[in-house]
């Protein structure tokens, strides 16, 4: 039953997404495709490897203010910082992915 | 991105978006400056009283970062902070732009890090001897392999300074471009209004859930994200002040 909600739910979010991309496909040409296609795709890989480099650093913090509870505000700025230079890789691909996307060439 | 993006509120055509709500931003930071330092007391009351108290937080990371004489960049750390701090929570009023969602915006700040902590670096040691701190306590015959390495790292540092803060605006904005337009006239709540079976049953739930999933989860990660990412850029500001100066106190 909850399976059936959740996937009800999906096609519910899933509908104007459709009609949007049918909109868009309309007239575009090959480039254009491939661009959507290499945006989607990078994008996807670069959040899903930045999600399980972040979720290291994360638990490695964790870890570390649990057994050292006196030093939890020098470990939380190093994590900060940490997981912006682990963030600011992905955030380049974001920025090349919004280029593909939005600058006509 | 012109189909899903309104225009703000205040527009004019000969001047980028950016540029004017910079104006706006530097108007806020004076009158707010203005008002706490008209009657400045020794016991803080009002307004006086949170701009010390912000500023001390700046003062505290200094400290932290750079040592005793880590007070004499406050004037640098506190404005660039101020204004990407202001900037950065401006983007978050439905109809005001974000000036850091530009790359010009946050270019012209990582650049002015750059030049600065170089001219620091260079007054406090001359220039013959920071350039060769650039080379690294290495033997002699790898040193221009470390040189041209580090001049390498040294350029990457505006360049990933500038696109991390600037990344970080555009995609929260792009996101939440997104989810009001499905939530609106031309997504689930017009849907729901169009008067069809479908639109009242299902359109109007999930416009419903739309709105308390930004209201309620999107919008405080923003506001967490502006704070965030302000607090990476004065630190990493900090700490390449930091390198240039330490660099002078070892000889």
């Amino acid at each position: 039953m909850q399976r059936i909600v959740t996937m009800g739910l999906m096609a519910i979010l899933a509908v104007p997404g459709a009609a949007w991309a049918a909109d868009a496909a309309g007239g575009g040409d090959l480039a254009k495709a491939f661009a959507v296609l290499a945006a989607g795709l990078g994008f996807g890989l670069a959040a899903g490897l930045c999600g399980l480099g972040q979720g290291r650093a994360a638990g490695s913090a964790v870890d570390a203010m649990a057994r050292q509870p006196g030093a939890i505000a020098r470990i939380q700025t190093a994590m900060l910082l940490g997981l912006a230079f682990i963030e600011s890789l992905t955030l380049f691909v974001f920025v090349i992915a919004v280029i593909l996307l939005f600058v006509k060439s | 991105m012109e189909m899903i993006e309104h225009p703000p509120i205040l527009h004019i055509p000969a001047i980028p978006d950016h540029v004017l709500y910079t104006w706006f931003v530097m108007a806020i930071l004076v009158v707010v400056s203005l008002v706490a330092t008209r009657r400045v007391s020794l016991v803080p009351t009002g307004s006086q009283n949170f701009m010390e108290m912000v500023l001390d937080q700046f003062v505290k990371e200094l400290d932290e970062t750079i040592g005793h004489e880590g007070r004499r960049y406050l004037p640098l750390i506190a404005t660039l902070g101020l204004f990407i701090l202001t900037s950065n929570l401006m983007g978050l009023v439905p109809g005001l732009v974000a000036p850091t969602a530009n790359l010009n915006t946050t270019a012209a700040c990582a650049l002015i890090v750059f030049i600065t902590y170089h001219v620091i670096g260079v007054r406090k040691q001359g220039f013959i001897p920071y350039l060769k701190h650039f080379a690294g306590p290495v033997p002699l015959a790898l040193k221009p392999l470390m040189f041209v390495i580090e001049i390498i790292s040294h350029c990457a540092r505006p360049l990933s300074l500038s696109l991390r803060l600037f990344g970080n605006m555009l995609a929260g904005h792009i996101l939440l471009a997104i989810f009001f337009f499905m939530m609106g006239f031309d997504g689930m709540l017009g849907w729901a209004l169009s008067g069809t079976l479908g639109g009242i049953a299902v359109g109007a739930p999930a416009a419903v859930v739309m709105v308390v999933f930004v209201v309620g989860f999107l919008l405080p990660l923003k506001i967490l994200v502006a704070f965030i990412q302000t607090f990476i850029f004065c630190k990493l500001a900090m700490l390449y002040v930091a390198a240039a100066v330490e660099e002078a106190e070892h000889h």
